[in-house]
């Protein structure tokens, strides 16, 4: 039996608007479960379903072996970060961490012990007798983190914890993240709209679209067999083509049979046609119309009979110049294609 | 389903406002529909718009109400631009002067100009004596003068709170885009500040409309329509309480009117200033200096100066009545022997006041914050009506509706405490759920998810985080108690006579040596509740309103 198990669950608001339908999944124990999707696509009122704070209009969750359904958010044992942090501005970071520990009755000297040993965890053990509005964006979130880890709940869930603080800050905060979940061993689940931090910090990735799951796998699965045309362009960069486009990229109509309602291939799997492809390439005339240089790797939009195509090209060089208007052999591999039918869905598995 | 505390606290605030708002404002209403046999009538109506004294008494409304509030808009608003705009030295002590001039009750301000430009007036006198006539303060320019220096802070505060929070960037904007500084200023200063400028211009018309205490002891003969009703209803003979009820009537509309006819006005015009671009403060130098800051002092000193009078006058040498030589403090032993009682009512019943005040708004306050539903808002929109209700009508309301049983409450101390009550529970709901507001719901989320049940997350998480802006708030709730004498005034009687009654009653009397110690007394008790108030939650002015 699985950890965690959420079992068709539909969540409807007044009127006709399904925030969530139908939806299951398991998560199991020590995993890092993340959920991805756009704002309003329910993955929000999913994790807070599964905190207590919402009710489900139908459908079940079950943790280790328990029904939540009847239990009380505060009795559910799961902890959890929020995106505004929701640090106590009124308690010290010391007494924020041993918020928890108290209503749970542990001992003095128990709850000073699992209290130092949280805040060194998050790197805060300097910082325990401040006040938290005295913190960075960074540090209040390491205190929410502290907070919700120390009371060693059956499940954490975590609201966008990163997505108020700043770019830098947040690689590193969710590489911690990441390794305090893993050490401490404990499942997660992670909500974001960031497809590179879902990539970067799970185990697995549930892609969620207006009230549904699109796919569920590891990043791996999901970045590179998307099984959805949605999951496909949310995650990544992806060149989508409309079906006219097939004959150009030496697919002929018998392709698919005519099943394929658009095409898609990733801007890295587009190669520069320097006379150096491999000979089963499919090749491509294009010509510039924007050039985009962003150090380690540079965007070519370009022009070409099947549409306009994004080319990503690695490592480009300072002096490589792209003048508008100009000429560009494009190549690439057919495998490479993804194709997708009218109702969005996957054709055929990767070629390869 | 169990009924849940929410609802207990729904269903307990309807019951309230129904029993200490739809029944006396019912009662106002019938007893202005009915002639003096009980039978139903419009002629109270028809007699109000024929006899002549009524409609002066309606037009002159209308005069105090748009006098004072050009008064207010003028002095306001040229104090918030050179206050928010340029450096004036010692600007925190010409705010504080703000404060006293907005916590100085009104008939304070009427009896001090009264003895400066009275007929005997000492400055009146001394310009005199070198033969420069002025007139006696008494009439309309008077009851102007008062309300212009008394409401003026509304507009003060207001404005400058908008004109110091508007992004500089869009000054800056409209700079770049060629506009000169008049231009500027008229294209985009002004729009922006308008909405808090007639929301104060508002408060200013509201106040000058209600006011009863400056018309009756500086009018001298200019009635309006609050002073109408009263001497309608005080009448030792032949008090006519429907006349009375239809004059309140008419003051409720005048007052409705102009709330809704703001709203209406500034109904699209709300601007969320962002503070990334802080305007800041220009120095001046030389005569537009000085000019700034003569403007600046001369309204700040005038505003505040019955409260000085009042200090000063409180400590001169008296004999009963009769100021004499030097100074002394007979006024005070007055006060001390024979008026411990009055001094004793008005703290017991603001305290009394403030402690409903906090424990009844702040749960309305919590209702209306957190439980969004028609229900909640229905009762935030009645809430607002107390709001508009001038004291006298609140007075006159309650002799109306609790006179009889079963709810035969006039002359006791709980009709002064539950009017005084009515009337600021707006105040106290909207601060209590503006602070709930600012507390993240997540907070209360995440004391769940740690383990505490929703009942003690809230108190151990939200109470402690609004518990400062509730003290602050009932502090202030405290200052508009004490200083409260219209809706007292009507509903009193001599074991429950209050401060502010006992100062307008020795105006009357002429006795102004204790009118002015007893003054003394009310502000510097305002003063200290609005110091603790500040201490708890920062200085901001703008509470005050």
């Amino acid at each position: 039996m699985s950890y965690l198990a959420v079992k068709d669950a539909s969540k409807q608001f007044g009127g006709s608007v399904r925030a969530l339908d139908g939806v299951s999944f398991t998560v199991e124990r020590n995993e890092f479960f993340t959920l991805l999707g756009p704002s309003g696509c329910g993955k929000t009122t999913l994790l807070r379903s599964i905190a207590g704070f919402a009710d489900l209009t139908a459908g079940s969750i079950s943790l280790a072996g328990t029904g939540l359904d009847s239990v009380p958010s505060h009795k559910r044992d799961i902890g959890m970060v929020f995106q505004d942090y929701a640090v106590f501005p009124h308690l010290t970071v010391a007494e924020n961490v041993a918020f928890g520990l108290k209503a749970r009755k542990v001992p003095a000297a128990e709850t000073a012990a699992r209290v130092a040993e949280a805040l060194a965890t998050v790197r805060l053990g300097a910082m325990a007798t401040r006040l938290p509005a005295a913190l960075s964006g960074g540090q209040q979130q390491r205190i929410g983190l502290a907070r919700a880890m120390v009371i060693r709940p059956k499940l954490l869930l975590m609201d966008e914890p990163l997505s108020n603080l700043d770019a830098k800050l947040r690689i590193d905060l969710r590489d911690e993240i990441r390794d305090i979940q893993k050490s401490i061993g404990i499942a997660a689940i992670y909500v974001t709209h960031d497809q590179e931090e879902a990539l970067a910090i799970s185990d697995r990735i549930c892609v969620m679209n207006a009230g549904r799951i699109e796919q569920i796998g590891t990043p791996q699965e999901i970045y590179a067999d998307p099984r959805t045309i949605f999951v496909a362009s949310f995650v990544g960069t992806m060149n989508v083509l409309p079906r006219e486009a097939a004959s150009h990229l030496g697919m002929g109509p018998d392709v698919e049979s005519g099943r394929a309602h658009q095409l898609a291939i990733r801007p890295e799997h587009i190669r520069l046609d320097q006379g150096d492809v491999a000979p089963d390439s499919i090749r491509l005339a294009g010509m510039v119309e924007k050039y985009t240089y962003l150090g380690r790797e540079a965007h070519v939009l370009a022009q070409t009979p099947a549409g306009k195509i994004v080319v990503q090209l690695a490592d480009p060089s300072p002096t490589l110049r792209m003048e508008t208007g100009s000429p560009i052999p494009l190549a690439f591999r057919r495998q490479d294609i993804l194709s997708f039918d009218s109702s969005g869905m996957r054709l055929e598995g990767r070629g390869n | 389903m169990r009924v849940s505390f929410w609802t207990l606290v729904s269903i307990f605030a309807w019951l309230m406002l129904i029993a200490l708002l739809v029944v006396p404002l019912g009662s106002v209403l019938l007893s202005s529909l009915q002639d003096q046999a009980g039978n139903f009538t419009l002629g109270n109506y028809t007699r109000f718009a024929e006899t002549p004294r009524f409609r002066a008494a309606f037009v002159n409304t209308l005069i105090v109400g748009f006098g004072g509030l050009v008064g207010s808009l003028l002095l306001g608003s040229a104090m918030a631009f050179c206050m928010a705009r340029i450096e004036i030295r010692g600007s925190r002590i010409v705010s504080l002067l703000a404060i006293l001039a907005l916590v100085s009750p009104p008939f304070i301000g009427a009896y001090s100009w009264i003895v400066l430009f009275g007929s005997g007036g000492l400055v009146r006198q001394t310009l005199m004596s070198w033969g420069i006539f002025i007139p006696p303060i008494f009439g309309l320019w008077g009851i102007l003068i008062v309300f212009s220096f008394k409401f003026y802070p509304y507009v003060y505060l207001l404005a400058s709170g908008a004109l110091s929070n508007i992004n500089r960037s869009l000054e800056e904007a409209a700079e770049s885009l060629g506009l000169t500084p008049f231009q500027r200023v008229m294209k985009i200063s002004f729009p922006l500040v308008l909405p808090a400028i007639s929301a104060g211009g508002l408060l200013a018309l509201i106040h000058s409309i209600a006011d009863f205490g400056t018309p009756r002891l500086i009018g001298r003969g200019f009635n309006v329509l609050a002073t109408e009703a009263y001497t309608l209803y005080s009448a030792e003979v032949g008090s006519n309480l429907s006349m009375a009820t239809t004059i309140s009537i008419v003051l409720i509309m005048l007052s409705m009117l102009f709330v809704f006819g703001q709203r209406y006005m500034s109904r699209r015009n709300v601007y969320h200033g962002n503070l990334i671009n802080k305007p800041v403060k220009k120095k001046l130098t030389g005569f537009r200096n000085v000019a700034a800051h003569g403007v600046v002092y001369t309204i700040a000193l005038i505003g505040a100066m019955p409260a000085f009078i009042a200090a000063i006058y409180s400590v001169r040498r008296t004999s009963g009545p009769v100021f004499h030589p030097g100074f002394g403090l007979e006024s005070y032993r007055r006060i001390l022997y024979n008026l411990a009682d009055v001094v004793q009512n008005s703290l017991m019943f603001s305290f009394a006041t403030v402690a409903l005040i906090v424990t009844i708004g702040t749960l309305i306050g919590c209702l209306v914050a957190r439980k969004m539903s028609v229900n909640t808002s229905l009762l935030d929109a009645t809430l607002m009506v107390p709001y508009v209700m001038p004291g006298i009508v609140v007075g006159i309301a309650f002799v109306a509706a609790f006179n009889a049983p079963p709810l035969a409450l006039t002359g006791t101390a709980a009709v002064i405490i539950l009017s005084i009550f009515i009337r600021r529970l707006p105040y106290s709901v909207r601060s209590s759920a503006s602070a709930l507001r600012q507390v993240s719901p997540s907070m209360e989320e995440a004391a769940i998810s740690l383990g505490y049940s929703p009942a003690r997350a809230f108190m151990k998480v939200t109470v402690p985080l609004i518990l400062p802006g509730i003290v602050a708030g009932g502090m202030l709730s405290f200052v508009t108690a004490i200083n409260e004498l219209s809706s007292s005034l009507v509903l009193y009687v001599g074991s429950t006579a209050t401060m502010p009654v006992r100062i307008y009653i020795a105006i009357n009397d002429g006795d102004y040596g204790t009118a002015a110690a007893l003054s003394t007394v009310l502000l510097v008790l305002s003063s200290t509740a609005i110091y603790i108030a500040f201490r708890l939650m920062g200085r901001d002015e703008r509470a005050l309103l």
